[in-house]
């Protein structure tokens, strides 16, 4: 489950300046004239009302007046007739797909499903799925999961449906790609949260609302995938086909595309997961499913909230591993198909297919249900694990929420902590210095960590965010960002490390990440609520649970990618296994540590923002607060702000990789 | 699959006979999803017909344990009396519930805690009021009742005054911690703070689970907290909290924080809310037999909190605990039929 990253493999040169010539003192430098600024001037100058517009939320909150009105007019224009028409559409498709599914019985689901994955992707692959359609019945969540499934399968065909050719379009064409690339930025840093009202005024709630928030947030991934694929493409095969006379048809049909096939599949793996990771705020404008039961069940039953998030973990993980798998299995490369093979493929097919016939079949005729239990309502007659599983995770709810518990002993102390000696000041620094020192600061740190351009997008950026009347909360959030990435890049890096010095730890690893990266943030941030019983540290928490998975991913696979040489000559010149590590291994995989500190802090950005419904204050609460109470101005200046400091993170970030890179080249 | 070996050469016949079934399995899996979008059209077909007199209808259930007691409420009444087909569905309070309403999508809320007057919906009046649903939602500042017992005072602002640094916590400094409420209620409490000139930082514990967690938690360990909270709530039959007198209102008493202007403005206390229920426009022209029953669907603040800690309280499913209020209620229900 990693995320779409294209790691540049260079040999980087070690640079040998003196130390106090580095870009940390100088940063030091930096940040030490800002705090002399704020120490002296402290509260004197907030961001000014005269340079800031303050009118800007009303007239938002007129546009959306006017959106309404011509939305609900009964002389549609002919935009608003589209939205329509493709939202009924995407109703009817997942309704069908829902009624469909359930129309199988809930034994002609199970078989179908088992059967294809064994018949593609082999035993194994089979065994999950099989495990996972038990899971739904044993969690008494059958219906649930069926109705999650159909949004989903109907979200990410759509999302092929569009990613795929402008992923193609995007590996072909440079021009496509300056054009698409700074989209997919905006919407990968976007929360999804920020979007939802738009997306409900447009697309009313249900299903197809639910879909296209979806969409949004699984296309990026789809398209970069496939251009990273298709670029991919050894320059020599494509030039060899084309000195053949090759149409630019042909190539792409019979060079590019085959050649590209597992970093397609890929995508569909990476699709398929980051939709899932939409189910429970697709659940909040009428995807239903599990995402409703998680997000109805958070206030007044957190056990069955936190069931229903399990779930969600195992349909993730069951669809990744099988289209995993079938992705390896039916990779022509390594299939080698005989006569003899291709015949018992195809006795196994028309197997499958009887199968899953026999099954419905046979479960029409002894009237098996279409969901399991029998019938809604009724759920407690047949057996189920749901009673059970509630009272095991209630009792651990129970404990956690016991003040005088051993573990709260531990973690109440760390929450405090890192609230006031971390957070706290960080945030007064921020909020309350002098505006134009801090934002002259920040434009610096910029400059000196990566050159001219990202200190001007940082400019520019923080500049629209002072101009919209939003300085003082998005410096607040600036300050929970940065916290939450320093806590999640010092576990990443040192998990990182360890997982790739050691198989067990790299094996024991996976499975962790797979359930924080999918896991839904609102349900693993209940018992921190509880644990860490101080407003801001939660949505810390939260942020750095989903990012630190994605840093040691990264990290480890820098590692691991460093060249044998290099290490083999250390070996050679007699360094310990620890002076390898420190002194040749973590410095040459600098650029993927970089990389994992720029994935990160989007990472952490999008739940910090969620964050703001435990109380983490800042931009996420005036998104949320925005969307539920109608405050539709205020919604969108924040979500605006959100991504203005997603941009400048990111290019930040992203900059001391390029500068490296291009200064070594 | 005649064409397939027409421009193979012999001896490549192996390999175009593997292309050739290659090709065929292509066709295969197209005959496969044509198959499969005939079955998804049939099954749409089949699943076509609806039920009986009384047809749909679909409740929205809100975030907080009394709307859900609301709902599963009158969902077992509109099921078990009229044969009605109910539907739940869970959208977000205010806006995005107004605009499923507008689209047909919701029929009913049945709480709403004055968010409709003054949105366009209201205007368009693609969302209609019935009136209240005999509850009166009461807002202000809360305080755990031991509080009292060491300081009397508390019973009003005034009492505050001085004393704010009680309520010292982590992320408020010297300052006392007022814990704001969930992001999608009706606050106005830093203008307050500001108004009666109290040294209080406003906390924002966010939604309401997190807040509901903070303050218990606090409770638990009979510390001192102010908080923001309300009436119809099932937690206060569970733990004793006590209002802490606001200033009286005036004709000048302002409420939407958002609106700006002078802080004293909103140095008063919070009005009380009568909890509406809403029809969407449609579902008014319908004609249901469901809709005279929604119109006379009145209840306590005593009962919702009954069938909410059921639900919350006690764990039990949202149905049951229905059913269990509504066997014990009979001459209620029977005036809602009537």
């Amino acid at each position: 489950m990693s995320v779409a990253t294209e790691t540049a493999v260079v040999t980087p040169v070690l640079s040998h300046r003196p130390w106090w010539q580095g870009k940390p003192v100088r940063v030091a430098l930096i940040v030490a004239g800002m705090f002399l600024a704020y120490r002296a001037l402290r509260l004197e100058y907030p961001w000014p009302s005269g340079l800031a517009w303050s009118n800007l939320p009303f007239e938002l909150d007129r546009f959306q007046t006017w959106l309404i009105e011509r939305r609900s007019a009964e002389d549609k224009s002919v935009v608003f007739a589209v939205f329509d028409g493709f939202r009924l559409l995407v109703d009817d498709v997942v309704r069908w797909l829902e009624e469909l599914l359930l129309w199988l019985t809930w034994v002609g689901t199970t078989a179908a499903g088992t059967l294809v994955v064994w018949r593609f992707g082999g035993a194994r692959a089979a065994a999950i799925t099989l495990v996972a359609f038990a899971a739904f019945a044993l969690a008494g969540l059958w219906a649930e999961s069926i109705q999650t499934l159909a949004l989903m399968i109907t979200a990410v065909t759509l999302s092929l449906a569009v990613g795929i050719p402008l992923g193609i379009a995007t590996g072909r064409s440079r021009r496509v790609a300056r054009i698409v690339t700074p989209i997919l930025d905006a919407a990968q840093i976007v929360p999804a949260f920020a979007y939802l009202m738009p997306v409900v005024i447009l697309f009313s709630v249900g299903p197809a609302a639910a879909v296209v928030a979806t969409m949004v947030y699984a296309i990026p991934p789809s398209v970069r995938i496939t251009a990273l694929g298709i670029r991919g493409v050894p320059l020599n095969t494509a030039e060899a086909a084309a000195s053949l006379g090759a149409t630019r048809m042909q190539m792409l049909a019979k060079v590019q595309l085959p050649l590209a096939r597992r970093m397609l599949l890929l995508g569909v793996n990476q699709t398929i997961l980051f939709a899932l990771s939409m189910v429970v705020i697709a659940g909040l404008i009428g995807g239903g499913g599990l995402g409703a039961v998680v997000n109805s069940g958070l206030s007044s039953t957190p056990a069955l909230a936190l069931l229903a998030g399990v779930v969600i973990v195992v349909m993730a993980i069951a669809l990744d591993r099988a289209t995993e798998a079938i992705a390896e299995r039916t990779d022509p490369a390594q299939r080698h198909l005989d006569p003899a093979r291709l015949r018992r493929l195809r006795i196994q097919t028309a197997l499958v297919a009887v199968g899953i016939a026999a099954t419905v079949v046979v479960g029409k005729l002894l009237e098996v249900g279409s969901t399991y239990p029998a019938a809604a309502g009724v759920r407690q007659r047949a057996v189920t694990a749901q009673e059970w599983l509630l009272a095991r995770i209630q009792s651990v709810l129970d404990y956690v929420q016991d003040p005088t518990s051993w573990v709260f002993s531990l973690t109440e102390p760390t929450g405090i902590f890192i609230l006031q000696k971390l957070l706290l000041p960080l945030q007064q620094f921020l909020v309350e210095g002098p505006w134009l020192t801090t934002l002259l600061g920040l434009t610096l740190v910029a400059f000196v960590v990566s050159g001219l351009r990202p200190a001007v997008t940082t400019f520019v950026m923080l500049g629209a965010i002072g101009l919209t009347g939003v300085w003082a909360l998005a410096m607040d959030t600036l300050s929970q960002v940065l916290v939450a990435t320093l806590i999640a890049v010092v576990i990443g890096v040192a998990l990182g490390v360890a997982a790739a010095e050691s198989r067990l730890i790299s094996k024991a690893l996976r499975p962790v990440n797979d359930v924080l990266q999918t896991l839904p943030q609102l349900v693993y941030i209940i018992p921190f609520i509880y644990l860490m019983p101080v407003s801001i540290v939660p949505g810390i928490v939260a942020g750095v649970l989903y990012a630190f998975p994605v840093v040691v991913r990264l990290v480890e696979r820098g590692i691991h990618d460093v060249a044998p040489q290099a290490v083999e000559a250390a070996g050679a010149f007699g360094a310990t296994r620890r002076q390898t590590l420190t002194k040749v291994k973590i410095p040459l995989a600098g650029d993927a540590i970089m990389l994992g500190v720029n994935q990160g802090i989007i990472m952490v950005l999008a739940v910090v923002v969620i964050g703001g419904l435990v109380g983490s204050g800042g931009l996420g609460y005036e998104v949320a607060q925005g969307l539920v109470r109608g405050y539709f101005g205020q919604g969108v200046i924040a979500s605006f702000a959100i991504l203005a400091l997603g941009v400048t993170l990111d290019r930040v970030t992203q900059g001391t990789r390029k500068g490296r890179k291009e200064g070594l080249e | 699959m005649r064409e397939c070996h027409v421009f193979r050469k012999d001896d490549e016949k192996e390999d175009g006979m593997l292309d050739c079934l290659d090709r065929g399995r292509v066709r295969l899996v197209g005959l496969g999803l044509v198959v499969a979008t005939a079955l998804v059209l049939v099954a749409g077909a089949i699943a076509g017909p609806r039920a009986a007199a009384c047809g749909d209808v679909v409740l929205n259930e809100n975030s907080w344990v009394g709307s859900t007691a609301n709902v599963y409420v009158l969902k077992n009444v509109l099921e078990s009396k009229l044969k009605c087909k109910v539907k739940v569905l869970n959208i977000t309070e205010g806006q995005p519930s107004f605009q499923a309403m507008a689209d047909g999508k919701i029929d009913v809320v049945l709480e709403d805690w004055q968010n409709l007057p003054g949105t366009p919906y209201e205007k368009s009046k693609s969302v209609v009021s019935l009136g209240g649903n005999g509850i009166t939602g009461v807002i202000g500042w809360y305080i755990p009742r031991y509080l009292l017992q060491q300081y009397p005072a508390f019973k009003t602002w005034q009492g505050l005054k001085g004393k704010e640094s009680v309520f010292k916590s982590p992320e408020s400094g010297s300052q006392g911690m007022f814990l704001g409420g969930d992001p999608s209620y009706v606050q106005k409490d830093r203008a307050l703070i500001k108004g009666l000139g109290l040294n209080l930082k406003h906390v924002v514990a966010g939604a309401e689970p997190a807040q509901v967690a903070r303050w218990t938690q606090l409770y638990k360990q009979k510390k001192p907290v102010l908080f923001y909270w309300y009436d119809p709530q099932y937690l206060n039959a569970q733990y004793q909290v006590v209002q802490v007198q606001l200033p009286k209102r005036s004709a000048s008493c302002k409420d939407d924080e958002k609106k700006g202007g002078d802080a004293k403005q909103y140095a008063c206390s919070y009005p009380s809310y009568r909890l509406d229920k809403l029809v969407s426009k449609e579902f008014l022209a319908s004609g249901s037999p469901a809709l005279k029953l929604i119109r006379n669907f009145k209840w306590t603040s005593k009962d919702q909190n009954f069938v909410a800690n059921l639900i919350s309280g006690k764990k039990q499913s949202k149905d049951k605990a229905a059913a269990a209020w509504v066997k014990a209620n009979g001459k209620t229900v029977n005036a809602w039929m009537k």
